[in-house]
């Protein structure tokens, strides 16, 4: 009875059974033969099979190694106004040139140069604003969902007052005090994201906390912070992926929405969100001004979904000890 | 409180039951319903100091004078005639056939009653500066009132016909005094004179007029042809653009040039001029902590590197120009014959380096309105070395800064408030005030002489010699005039005027 | 019960009021309340004026006290912009976001968690994809470009739906779908994320094997268990809608709570915006005080502690 090959999906496993032989009696499987593969080599069988994962972070590797070679990628400058030659048109229209494959926008500047250096302003928007509020929310939800009591209540004074802040009178505030440099507006952004994080984290801890192993691992002595680490976080570790990859989605988005009503990145800078908002007026009339950099983000957004489900799916329950 | 919450949640359930009404906009309905960005907010022009109200202004009230735009002079609205008495008194005969919307024969008590009221500094009125020139009226009859001023004001028939819209006598008395000591002046029903008559005012909705059937005889603003006006707020561009082509709004303005002229055929497009201009202002003294532009060499080279003709040609609109001077080409004292500074950016350029900055240099540029103007100047400033980082925030908070002297450069405009006088302008800006960047003794004295003359000669006279300096030494780069485009129904007869008020009175269905 | 209820009654009323002392300082310190109520064209001494007369001279912990003082007789202040009691035009336009937000969540839920539920009872079946995809790409449009894509076929195109303006049901549907599918992918995920592991767990293995009818199983146990973070999420996602409507009423042209802050905020209307973030700040309170509730009674494990 051979092992099922390597490169099958692990649910498709063949079912080890004892078989009879020619003489008709049972016959008992060697040790050898019932072993499983290890852990790791099932992980890479489910990601090979996964074919969401592997979109959603091909399209991710994709979009980075655009923002990495942006300099070489992009055939002019993207900050190179020329009012003479704007609102040129894309290549597919009959208009279109070479020059500016991907057209100009309102400022004669290259639409495709802006669009690849635009990558690098939307990743890192995206990545820097979720890691500051998935630092925050965790601590703060997590703490919350353990200690209970003061703490939870602590907590809970902190997720309330920040949701009842409205997003928009924070962001003026700080834009008219300080400005909107990139890294302002992704503190901002960061500062204002981490409420999901610290509201799942919370009831997920929650639930997690009462069952046997934590008390266990309390009454063998293990420090809190052991506990928190080595016990909690890997049972809550499936959700905070999915709020992560909802909120790196999120702050992108929400950028947008902020340039839309002009307290997001300022212009010059070629930042997808940007782009769409500027491109706004020119809907009804040339949709391809915010389609372009529309689909990017689109694209964008959806490969980091994807891949955060595909992670959730492949390190799901089952294969977790 | 929690009352009115109720009884709104039902009428917001049942107004989910019923079926889509139809669109109530258009010459079936004699209805003009015309749109801008901006909330309605209260219906009184002291008391509001937003453009929409200016023009509902004229359109619900009249003023003493009526200024007509191809000649220039004043005619007569609510006043037959005036004189002035001497440099600090104006006299008025009324007319004797204006009756307000409720009712009141019109006559001297009103016009003393506003005056005196508005010019009280106590009162409060947010556009006080239209009225502080003001001292006190006197009733000299029935039909005849004096005008007393603080001083010598020679813009004054200008502000009147522009700004003062006669109320009835005690109007504002019966305002509901408020717990901070001002008054509730949204209690008091809007009355007027004017061709239109305010009906509703749905607070930040819509403003609702309806012709005034009673309304004189004569007047220059001549008869009202069109039965309705809906005044209404859409703050999305976009959504104003899908109203007007889908028929639910006749009328909208300050559409961006590209839109506009997608609409040619659609609907009528014009692009008129106002009386804005778009200036860059300078920190000549330093004072804000860049001091890169307290060298002339830097501001010349600034004055040469933006392509101003390009920016007013292709993003502002063709009735757009370039100019030259800080003040708008048609008010009283402007003139273009002053030093002018060519586009040229290889002398951009070498001026720079001339100045020590062979590489340019870095600096913030603080802007307000119209990021895409600031946007333009922007590129054009990176082409010759000079990056600037564009500092874009709320008027009011930009305000603040440059009163506390913190923006090295700023790109603002100015409306004047459509008074068609340079002191409405270059003195606010180069008396010495907070405004004042550069405080220039010169400057000063040769305003400070045209403010106060009756002389015409010797006003413009002075105003010149004034401008000239400003533009020779760049304490301001003047950088274009603003012209909006205007988009409206086919079915509508509309002309704008250049002084961004709209003239419904004498709009017509074709 | 009742301790966990005062105990949370407690933080309420903390919060309103840091809520509202940041608010008060964020207003003062984005620009001069005086000059924007002032005006563009003003003169210093008109703004010298307005100052004075409009009491913005006062200290700032003064003009707070007094509008302190006025909220806890009933009295939410004035607005000098739209001229009128502030709680009038609030309770006004409430009404109207409210029901924007209910609609949204309401298209928000009937969507997800049906979707969720079948992704989970099919894992990694071409209708999980489905489902999957209908989430992904829900979400990763921004709301204005969703919102002026459905103006542009619905309104311009098909001239099916009335674009501006709440006067019938129709003015609701494409605010609230524009508004609801951003909620969409997120209550999906979690739902199919929480059912997926409650499936597989111990109890439901009972249950199954137990001979329980699949359908009980999924709906009375299995749901239940999954729901909670859900719930939670559905709260959040409730009070991110207020806040989220600002674009929506912008752009449909909706007179709501969410329209209201933005041009407050942009006025510098002081009294407006206070008496704004109050109102949400208890709405909030209130709906994180119900999914709570909900919380502890569908899951006793959280009621202890």
């Amino acid at each position: 009875m051979a092992l099922p090959p390597a490169s099958a999906p692990a649910r498709a496993a063949t079912p080890i059974a004892p078989t009879a032989d020619a003489t008709g009696a049972a016959k008992i499987p060697s040790l050898a033969q019932v072993v499983e593969p290890s852990p790791g080599a099932l992980l890479r069988r489910r990601i090979r099979g996964h074919w969401g994962l592997i979109i959603g972070g091909g399209v991710l590797l994709f979009i980075i190694a655009v923002a990495l070679f942006a300099p070489w990628l992009a055939p002019h400058d993207p900050l190179d106004q020329d009012l003479t030659n704007r609102v040129v048109l894309p290549i597919w229209y009959d208009e279109g040139t070479w020059v500016h494959p991907l057209g100009t926008d309102q400022f004669g500047r290259d639409y495709l140069s802006r669009l690849i250096y635009g990558s690098r302003i939307s990743l890192l928007i995206g990545f820097a604003a979720m890691l500051i509020s998935l630092l925050i929310g965790t601590t703060l939800g997590v703490a919350a969902g353990y200690f209970g009591g003061r703490v939870d209540m602590a907590v809970n004074f902190i997720i309330t007052t920040r949701l009842s802040l409205p997003v928009v009178l924070v962001a003026l505030a700080v834009v008219s005090l300080i400005g909107n440099s990139l890294w302002i507006v992704i503190c901002v952004l960061g500062l204002l994201l981490w409420d999901r994080f610290a509201v799942v984290m919370r009831s997920t801890t929650q639930q997690v906390r009462n069952l046997d192993y934590i008390a266990a691992a309390q009454a063998t002595g293990c420090s809190t912070l052991r506990i928190l680490l080595s016990e909690i976080m890997p049972n809550i570790a499936n959700h905070l992926i999915v709020v992560a990859t909802l909120e790196m989605a999120h702050a992108i988005l929400l950028e947008a929405a902020l340039s839309f009503l002009g307290l997001g990145v300022q212009p010059p800078a070629p930042s997808w969100g940007l782009m769409i908002a500027e491109a706004k007026g020119y809907m009804f009339f040339d949709p391809w001004l915010i389609g372009i950099p529309g689909t990017a983000l689109f694209a964008l957004v959806m490969a980091i979904n994807l891949l955060g489900d595909g992670v959730r799916d492949v390190t799901a329950p089952e294969g977790r000890n | 409180m929690i009352g009115r919450f109720l009884r709104g949640l039902p009428v917001a359930a049942v107004a989910l039951a019923v079926t889509a009404g139809a669109a109530w906009a258009g010459k079936s309905n004699d209805t003009l319903v015309w749109v801008t960005d901006r909330e309605a907010t209260i219906a009184d022009p002291y008391y509001n100091n937003t453009r929409e109200l200016v023009v509902i202004g004229q359109t619900a009230w009249d003023m003493l004078l009526f200024r007509d735009l191809d000649t220039g002079e004043f005619k007569p609205l609510l006043a037959t005639s005036y004189e002035w008495i001497d440099n600090l008194t104006l006299e008025f005969e009324l007319r004797d056939d204006v009756v307000f919307h409720n009712g009141k024969k019109f006559g001297a008590d009103d016009v003393v009653y506003t005056i005196n009221y508005v010019s009280n500094k106590d009162n409060g009125v947010l556009t006080f500066k239209n009225v502080s020139w003001m001292k006190s009226a006197e009733k000299l009859g029935d039909y005849k009132v004096r005008i007393n001023l603080h001083k010598p004001f020679p813009a004054a028939l200008a502000y009147l016909s522009n700004a003062l819209a006669i109320m009835p006598a005690g109007h504002y008395d019966s305002a509901p005094k408020l717990a901070d000591g001002t008054r509730n002046y949204g209690a008091i029903p809007p009355v007027g004179t004017g061709p239109y008559e305010i009906v509703e005012v749905k607070k930040g909705e819509a403003i609702v007029m309806k012709r005034n059937e009673n309304y004189f005889k004569g007047g220059p603003k001549g008869t009202p042809a069109i039965g309705n006006l809906v005044f209404r707020t859409i703050k999305e561009m976009n959504t104003q653009i899908a109203e007007l082509l889908t028929g639910g709004i006749d009328w909208m303005w300050d559409v961006p040039k590209d839109q506009a002229e997608k609409m040619q055929g659609q609907a009528q497009v014009v692009n008129a001029p106002t009386m804005r201009i778009s200036y860059i202002q300078f920190d000549v003294n330093g004072k804000s902590g860049q001091d890169f532009f307290t060298k002339k060499k830097v501001r010349e080279a600034f004055a040469h590197a933006v392509n101003r003709a390009a920016i007013a040609k292709h993003l502002v609109g063709g009735a757009s120009v370039v100019a030259h001077s800080a003040c708008h080409p048609v008010q009283f004292g402007c003139t273009q014959d002053v030093p002018q500074w060519k586009y040229d950016p290889e002398l951009a350029k070498a001026k720079l380096a001339e100045a020590g900055y062979p590489d340019g240099f870095e600096f913030d540029l603080y802007a307000y309105r119209q990021r895409e103007y600031t946007e333009a100047v922007i590129g054009d400033l990176a082409k010759v070395g000079m990056r600037a980082n564009l500092k874009y925030m709320q008027y009011r908070a930009l305000r603040d800064l440059v009163w506390k002297n913190q923006t090295p450069v700023n790109h603002m405009t100015w409306g004047s408030n459509s008074i068609p006088d340079v002191s409405a302008i270059t003195s606010h800006f180069f008396s010495g005030g907070r405004d004042d960047f550069a405080k220039d003794p010169a400057v000063i004295k040769a305003l400070e002489t045209a403010d106060n003359s009756t002389d015409p000669a010797e006003r413009k006279r002075n105003y010149k010699e004034a401008l000239a300096r400003i533009s020779g030494e760049l304490y301001w780069l003047p950088m274009f005039t603003y012209a909006k485009y205007y988009v409206f129904s086919n079915e509508l007869d509309f002309t704008p005027t250049p002084d961004e008020i709209p003239r419904f009175y004498t709009a017509k269905w074709k | 019960m009742l301790i966990f209820a005062l105990k949370r009654l407690g933080i309420a009323i903390l919060v309103a009021i840091t809520v509202s002392m940041v608010t008060f300082s964020l207003i003062h310190l984005s620009g001069d309340p005086a000059m924007a109520l002032a005006g563009e064209s003003a003169t210093q001494e008109d703004i010298e004026n307005i100052r004075r007369v409009y009491g913005f001279d006062r200290p700032i912990v003064v003009q707070y006290g007094a509008w302190l003082g006025g909220v806890l007789t009933g009295d939410l202040g004035y607005s000098h912009y739209l001229a009128t009691d502030v709680s009038t035009v609030i309770f006004d336009r409430l009404p109207t976001t409210m029901t924007l937000g209910a609609c949204a969540l309401l298209f928000a839920l009937v969507l997800s968690i049906p979707l969720g539920v079948l992704a989970a009872m099919r894992p990694n079946t071409m209708i999980d994809r489905l489902a999957l995809s209908i989430a992904v790409v829900g979400q990763a449009l921004p709301s204005f470009w969703f919102a002026l894509i459905l103006i542009f076929w619905f309104g311009i195109v098909w001239r099916l739906l009335p674009i501006t303006g709440t006067e019938s049901w129709l003015n609701y549907v494409m605010p609230s779908v524009a508004l609801g599918y951003y909620v969409t992918p997120g209550v999906m995920r979690l739902t199919r994320a929480g059912m997926l592991e409650v499936l597989s767990s111990d109890y439901i293995r009972t249950a199954r094997a137990k001979g329980l009818r699949p359908m009980s199983v999924m709906f009375k146990h299995a749901l239940r268990n999954a729901i909670i973070p859900v719930v939670s999420l559905a709260a959040v996602q409730f009070g991110f809608m207020l806040g989220g409507s600002i674009v929506i009423e912008t752009i449909f042209a909706i007179n709501g709570i969410g329209f209201l802050a933005w041009e407050s905020i942009q006025r510098g209307d002081l009294a407006m915006m206070q008496a704004i973030v109050l109102v949400l700040a208890c709405f909030y309170i209130m709906l994180t005080f119900l999914a709570d509730m909900l919380n502890a009674f569908l899951d006793p494990r959280i009621r202890v502690g």
